[in-house]
């Protein structure tokens, strides 16, 4: 997981034990699946800071680590790499629905 | 039970699963009160076929050499259903991956595997995976002998193995009943091939060492031939020099390819028969009656006599040129000529290779049900077999099969393509592979243009891993990642027919997304304008080599 | 560092010896797999029991003439997951035929103890929590057993053969003691 964290700002993020649902950590550093909420480290040094704390509040989820994210004017947060992306966003194709049959 | 033509489990065999499912359970417990940590509890969960991918963690259930009931594949239907999303992905190693299954509920999904005799030991870990076998096993006209039986067998002397339940790495056996290998025995740890010499015996020639990922090789003969009652002692010899000399300091090195290419085919013979020659006349030995206990279980169903040649059918093929098409490419030769082999197309046009929802999976029970004594067969080319079909009853398969959308005149064609999950799934992806798969399989989508390009087997992997075999397909696609955006490497000539495994040589440089299916479609044209009488594209490409693809290719991307 | 066997937690009577600690005339000594090799007529020749801690890439055959000369033979897992020492204890048992104290050493936790029981480890360090009680059960958390080890467990092909049906000692969940399983598992 080789990131590149100078000058990027940083969300902590796991996937919850239980389900395996992605979750990002907020400020209260509760596991929160909204990545909106997420505590965002401004530098290095926070990054660091937010990494342990997530270790700390590591008992509900498995494996935390740093995201590195954008921030647009607006303050929306959205993942640099394309994998983070995918991990919050979803499938990027349709898959199939339960009622996918196709009947002639 | 209804009677199936393969292995029923006995009460051993339900009590060993029903175990490791309450040990499962325990273990789910402890692991979620904090009594162990994820370091402790991730082998014991991928044991249990249990990964945690991008999104949620994915269960693989075992489906051992490809063969199911219809009552199983109703009950993977359901628990596709009740646990997951409604849909499933039939892999390349003949298993079924579930996507979004909950950690906490996955022991009661392993019960309910568990009721239809079916678990999922073993699909991950360092451990010996599910034994995967041609999946037209029990029926192939150029048969020697059914695979499945050693399958079986294997299956058994593998499962909870005290011994080899921590190897350095995973370990995949593969058998093939038939000179024409459709298991592709030569990259796997172990191949295994049955033969008969020349006083008409049947043994194993033993092939070790192959492998795809990101060091390819194709295994080496290790045995020419072995008796068939001393096969698990050659096993074990090999896994034990495996577990005592595979090297555990780096992942990347850890398959038993690296240990037989590091000491050489030679040494590792010698290590392999010295301790073979300690053991073999042991407990492993396997009395004839084990043998034919479990051989028996497989016998072929006595299937009524019925008509080689249907006036219907004939009428049919001249009337409907879809039906016509069908009949070329989804249906196959049985050992009985009254009969065929279907495969169900699990590519229709533009959606995701190898993907089943859980009406779809319940649709293909019922023919099986109707039409194929109740048995399907998982392909390790991500698509569904019926494998007793009368000629008779091919029209009628073909319309149920197509209103399920499972009957794409594709098989071997260009649009019958196998791709790993990739990036929207797997955590160790570095590109997407289904979106690629969709775009080639919509570009190309014409029934009448696939017959006329002909045989063609396009593989995509979207990491190095190699999940999708992209090594050995005539057109082989490895998605990379450079500096955050989605490359892909084509490489032509991959094969995976016995006596031809050959790996696939890069084309050049890798491309961008969008301009793989305009690469793949000069390859296509390139083949169109090159090709000899009869020749399939990876003919075409063995006869004029790499020069004229790859000078096509680039001058267009 | 506790020690168990299946009955419970034991004393440990060994002596560890340092390697450059010079050999007692008796006593119960545990030397390292170099000590041995080095001095090993040495230790033969005095009196006291011998015991050698092999690192799992030692190889087990150097101790072949002299495993009825050992009375503990310890093999290391540094990492649970490595799992080499499976493959030494079985050879010592079986091909080298040694009878005394075989005992799992390093990163030892009771998910592993079926296992380790089956390759003939009948001693255990562990700082697991609740190692000690998981291994009184480990034995029987199987009732069925596919391949054969020198635990002379019959394997269920061997079962097969001789037409007996398994018994199962309360594994099945609701089920009363003893009652052989033939309905399915349900899912509460």
């Amino acid at each position: 997981m080789a990131k590149n964290l100078a000058g990027d700002l940083l969300v902590a993020s796991a996937n919850r034990l239980t389900d395996g649902v992605v979750v990002f950590l907020d400020d209260a550093g509760e596991w929160i699946q909204r990545l909106d909420r997420a505590a965002v480290a401004r530098d290095k040094r926070a990054g660091e800071i937010l990494l342990e704390r997530a270790k700390a509040e590591a008992f509900t989820v498995v494996d935390p680590y740093l995201v590195a994210v954008s921030e647009d004017d607006d303050g929306v947060l959205e993942p640099l790499s394309l994998r983070e992306k995918i991990r919050v966003s979803g499938l990027t194709f349709d898959a199939i629905a339960a009622d996918a049959v196709r009947y002639a | 039970m209804p009677d199936t033509h393969f292995y029923r489990y006995d009460d051993y065999d339900r009590t060993l699963v029903a175990e490791r499912v309450e040990q499962f359970r325990d273990q789910v417990r402890r692991r979620l009160s904090g009594e162990l940590t994820e370091e402790q509890f991730k082998p014991l969960r991928l044991t249990n076929g249990l990964y945690l991918q991008l999104h949620a963690y994915m269960l693989r259930i075992a489906i051992p050499y490809g063969t199911l009931s219809s009552r199983q594949l109703r009950k993977l239907a359901d628990i596709a259903r009740k646990f997951d999303r409604g849909y499933g992905h039939f892999t390349t190693r003949q298993n079924l991956q579930l996507n979004w299954i909950k950690l906490e509920d996955a022991p009661d999904a392993l019960a309910a595997l568990a009721e239809v005799d079916m678990h999922a030991m073993q699909t991950s870990g360092n451990v010996i995976r599910n034994v995967t076998a041609d999946h037209f096993a029990g029926a192939a006209i150029d048969e020697i002998e059914d695979p499945r039986i050693w399958c079986e067998i294997v299956r058994q002397w593998s499962t909870l193995h005290p011994e080899f339940s921590f190897l350095p790495r995973k370990f995949k056996i593969a058998i093939t009943g038939s000179p024409n290998d459709r298991a592709a025995v030569r990259v796997h740890d172990i191949g295994l091939r049955l033969w008969r010499n020349e006083t008409g015996e049947v043994g194993f020639e033993v092939i070790v060492g192959g492998g795809l990922g990101r060091t390819p090789m194709i295994g080496k003969t290790l045995r020419e031939f072995l008796p068939k009652d001393e096969l698990l002692a050659y096993l074990e010899a090999t896994l034990r020099v495996y577990n005592r000399y595979g090297r555990r300091d780096n992942l990347y090195k850890a398959r038993i390819k690296i240990l037989v290419h590091e000491v050489g085919a030679e040494k590792m013979r010698e290590e392999v028969e010295a301790e073979y020659a300690d053991i073999k006349d042991g407990a492993l030995k396997l009395p004839a009656e084990t043998i034919e206990a479990i051989a028996r279980q497989f016998a072929p169903p006595a299937l009524p006599h019925r008509p080689a040649v249907v006036a219907t059918v004939e009428a049919l093929k001249l009337e409907d040129r879809d039906f016509a098409l069908w009949l070329k490419s989804n249906v196959s030769a049985h050992r009985l000529a009254g009969y065929r082999i279907v495969t169900a197309s699990l590519k229709p046009a533009g959606a995701p290779p190898g993907d089943a929802s859980s009406v779809q999976m319940e649709g293909v029970a019922d023919i099986a049900d109707a039409y194929s004594q109740g048995e399907i067969r998982v392909s390790h080319e991500q698509n569904l077999v019926l494998p007793h079909v009368a000629v008779e009853d091919l029209p009628v398969v073909w319309l149920a099969l197509g209103r399920l959308g499972f009957a794409e005149a594709n098989v071997g064609k260009i649009t019958d393509i196998i791709a790993c999950p990739g990036l929207d799934y797997c955590a160790l992806a570095n590109a997407r592979s289904i979106p690629v798969a969709q775009r080639i399989s919509n570009h190309f989508a014409r029934i009448g243009l696939q017959h006329d390009i002909g045989d063609l087997k396009i593989k995509i992997s979207g990491c190095i891993n190699a999940c999708g075999h992209h090594h050995v397909g005539h057109i082989g696609i490895l998605g990379v990642d450079k500096n955050g955006v989605e490359l892909y490497q084509i490489s032509l000539g991959g094969d995976v027919d016995f006596g031809k495994t050959a790996l696939g040589t890069i084309l050049g440089p890798a491309v961008t997304a969008d301009k793989v299916v305009e690469a793949v479609d000069a390859l296509v044209a390139t083949y169109l304008d090159a090709r000899g009488e009869g020749e399939r594209f990876v003919d075409t490409y063995r006869r004029i080599g790499v020069k004229p693809f790859k000078d096509r290719v680039y001058a267009v991307v | 560092m506790p020690l168990f066997r299946e009955s419970g937690i034991v004393e440990d009577p060994w002596q560890r010896l340092a390697d450059d600690t010079p050999v007692p005339a008796d006593g119960m000594v545990l030397v390292s797999f170099a000590r041995w090799r080095e001095a090993r007529a040495a230790l033969l020749a005095r009196r006291g029991p011998i015991g050698v801690a092999l690192a799992n890439t030692d190889p087990v055959e150097a101790l072949a003439s002299d495993t009825s000369r050992l009375d503990l033979i310890t093999l290391h897992f540094p990492k649970f997951s490595d799992g080499r020492a499976y493959s030494q204890a079985r050879l010592l048992r079986e091909r080298l035929g040694y009878q005394g104290e075989l005992r799992a050493t390093g990163n030892v936790l009771q998910d592993q103890a079926p296992f380790m029981l089956r390759c003939g480890f009948d001693a255990f360090e562990s700082e697991q929590k609740g190692f000690g009680e998981a291994l009184t059960r480990a034995r029987t958390l199987f009732s069925v057993v596919y391949q054969p080890t020198e635990d002379g467990r019959g394997t269920a092909s061997l079962l097969r053969l001789k037409h007996t049906s398994p018994v199962i000692r309360g594994r099945w969940p609701g089920g009363p003691e003893g009652e052989s399983p033939s309905r399915s598992v349900r899912s509460d």
